[in-house]
């Protein structure tokens, strides 16, 4: 088996760990972000979800069946800003006392895991800064143990998405690769002594979200039968664009108008049946000067 | 004030376009306006996938057939169909539709129809006339206003009471269609409350009462920069949530009298589901023909 960086940290979180899944439209690292929040349920541990991109029952679909107790969804979908007066979770509400009094408020209280879908959306209504200094809280509050945040990458300035996963131990980047048959994870995890590791890896999620890791996209997947197929342009059409035998000959034999050939070199340098001679007598008017007309000037 | 000006302007051209003359619909008018179209989407006015945010987008070219076509489509289906008309007036939309076979003003009568005509009502918001009822849904031409709350709760009284009032008619799910969300980055409305905005339309109208929403985003080239309140930004914000995306773009190569662009049509799912797939179109009297790239009748 071979060393997964990307499998490793999702299924073993460490202590005070915040994983940043960074995603483009061109592929949802929401997929990878159920698969973390399966992984958490499979340990026993209380999955707290943030939820204002995606109903709940987007989120809890394919879910782990047996630990969908420890699931808890705090609904920021919908109604974030109050606007229908029965929000369960406002974006104003985002703070690191007031997720931290939520997640106490569950029994078990156990190793709590916070899941904040998505970070984007809250970065449109809170100052970065206060966020990063908010989750810098909940970081080290001691009441959450690992925060897995999604971030749209492509949404927001270079600097932003810098700082947030600066804030991060494990950054994991997702492309599309094949037309998203297939996802490109760069995943950059420091380990608390400095030291920095980094993996490309390729991966796709599953129905059941199960995850399948390769270390480099399969030769033989869907996607490449298309490329392979060699499509023939000649064929379907209503005219004939084929050549048979005699014309494939003739074409062959056909000599291109300016190749310089033998032929054609030696027809110019044989003196031509005398018909196109100019003959030409300077008469009294003209000042025929052999030398060159330009002589007397100082290039 | 000078904006002002400006809607009254754009209203006065609206009413003296010339069309070409409509004949009455006959007895039997064709059903299928965009028939290509449909079977590329897997979609007919029978049988469609509920629940959906459609986002339309352009960029050198212009997407609004495809909105003339999600208008007659989903009043075709008898789905509600709220409609915020920022851009353009009642009878453009009224004159287009009846060549596809669809009278507004009926379905408007009926109550099928929900139709918002921004540009006639906006003078009347600019210049402080406080009469009319739906004033509220413009607030934003109010400054400083920076939310699209006021029309939101437009669309949501339009489209939550379905089949509440009439008990005669029962209506499909409800359907959302903005023509279009960039004309209100232009005046003067943030790309957060745009999405804010949106966000609220699809919680209720997709996930909470299962209808569909479209929404057409304008795009120019000029704004390519990390902008990030140009149409760009929206659209890449917007392509997250969608759940299935049409770009309309012109060719690349110029101009062409028979090939009037290309759709790119971006299904978003997982996996398998996820799938693009580009299509070049012509725009005709009656609607619209989609072929594969190259397959053009001119061409071939």
């Amino acid at each position: 088996h071979l060393f997964s960086l990307l499998l490793t940290l999702l299924k073993t979180a460490d202590l005070n760990c915040v994983y940043s899944p960074s995603d483009t439209s061109s592929y949802s690292g929401r997929d990878l972000l159920k698969y973390c929040i399966n992984c958490a349920l499979k340990r026993e541990e209380d999955v707290h979800v943030l939820g204002f991109e995606v109903p709940e029952q987007e989120l809890r679909s394919e879910l782990d069946s047996n630990n969908k107790h420890l699931f808890h969804f705090h609904n920021a979908y919908s109604d974030p800003l109050g606007w229908r007066k029965q929000s369960s979770f406002t974006v104003e509400q985002f703070s690191a006392e007031n997720i931290t009094r939520l997640v106490r408020e569950t029994k078990h209280a156990k190793a709590s895991v916070l899941v904040i879908d998505s970070l984007s959306w809250i970065e449109r209504h809170h100052n970065p800064v206060a966020i990063c200094q908010q989750l810098h809280k909940l970081k080290k509050g001691g009441a959450i143990r690992t925060i897995c945040c999604l971030l749209h990458m492509d949404l927001h300035q270079q600097g932003i998405v810098e700082s947030i996963c600066h804030l991060a131990n494990t950054v994991i980047t997702v492309t599309a690769v094949n037309n998203a048959l297939y996802a490109e994870a760069k995943t950059t995890h420091r380990k608390k002594s400095g030291k920095v590791m980094q993996e490309e890896e390729f991966f796709t999620v599953m129905e059941n979200l199960s995850l399948s890791i390769e270390k480099r996209p399969s030769q033989s997947g869907h996607a490449q039968v298309h490329s392979d197929a060699k499509v023939d342009p000649a064929s379907n059409l209503t005219f004939n664009l084929r050549l048979s035998e005699v014309e494939r000959e003739a074409k062959e034999k056909v000599a291109l108008p300016f190749v310089f050939s033998q032929e054609k070199k030696s027809a110019l340098l044989k003196k031509g049946q005398g018909s196109g001679r100019i003959i030409y007598e300077p008469d009294a008017n003209d000042d025929f000067d052999e030398e060159d007309p330009d002589d007397d000037l100082d290039i | 004030m000078i904006i002002c000006i400006v809607f009254l302007l754009t209203q006065d051209l609206q009413s003296c376009t010339s069309f070409h003359t409509v004949p009455p619909p006959g007895p039997c008018v064709r059903s299928e306006m965009f028939p290509e179209l449909n079977s590329i989407l897997s979609s007919s006015p029978e049988n469609f996938t509920e629940g959906e945010f459609i986002l339309l987008s352009d960029r050198q070219a212009d997407a609004s057939f495809l909105i003339h076509h999600y208008l007659t489509f989903y009043l075709r289906a008898r789905c509600r169909v709220c409609f915020l008309g920022l851009v353009q007036s009642f009878s453009h939309y009224s004159v287009v539709s009846q060549r596809l076979g669809v009278n507004l003003t009926q379905a408007k009568e009926k109550g099928q129809l929900v139709f918002l005509e921004a540009l006639k009502a906006s003078p009347g918001v600019l210049l402080g006339d406080e009469s009319s009822d739906k004033t509220a849904a413009l607030d934003y031409l109010r400054s400083p206003c920076p939310e699209l709350r006021g029309l939101y709760e437009f669309v949501w009284n339009s489209l939550s009471r379905a089949g509440g009032e009439d008990a005669a008619e029962s209506w499909g799910p409800p359907v959302l269609i903005i023509d279009d969300l960039s004309v209100l980055l232009s005046l003067g409305v943030s790309a957060g409350a745009i999405l804010d905005f949106t966000h609220y339309c699809q919680a209720t109208i997709c996930s909470q009462l299962q209808g569909s929403m479209i929404a057409l985003v304008r795009c120019d080239d000029e704004e390519y920069d990390e902008d990030e309140e140009s149409s760009n930004y929206l659209l890449k914000a917007l392509s997250h949530q969608c759940s299935l995306s049409l770009r309309v773009e012109g060719l690349s190569t110029g101009y062409c009298r028979d090939i009037h662009g290309q759709v790119e049509i971006w299904w978003r799912g997982r996996g398998i589901k996820n799938q693009r797939k580009i299509f070049q179109y012509k725009v005709h009297d009656k609607g619209a023909s989609f072929f594969a790239p190259g397959t053009s009748r001119a061409v071939l």
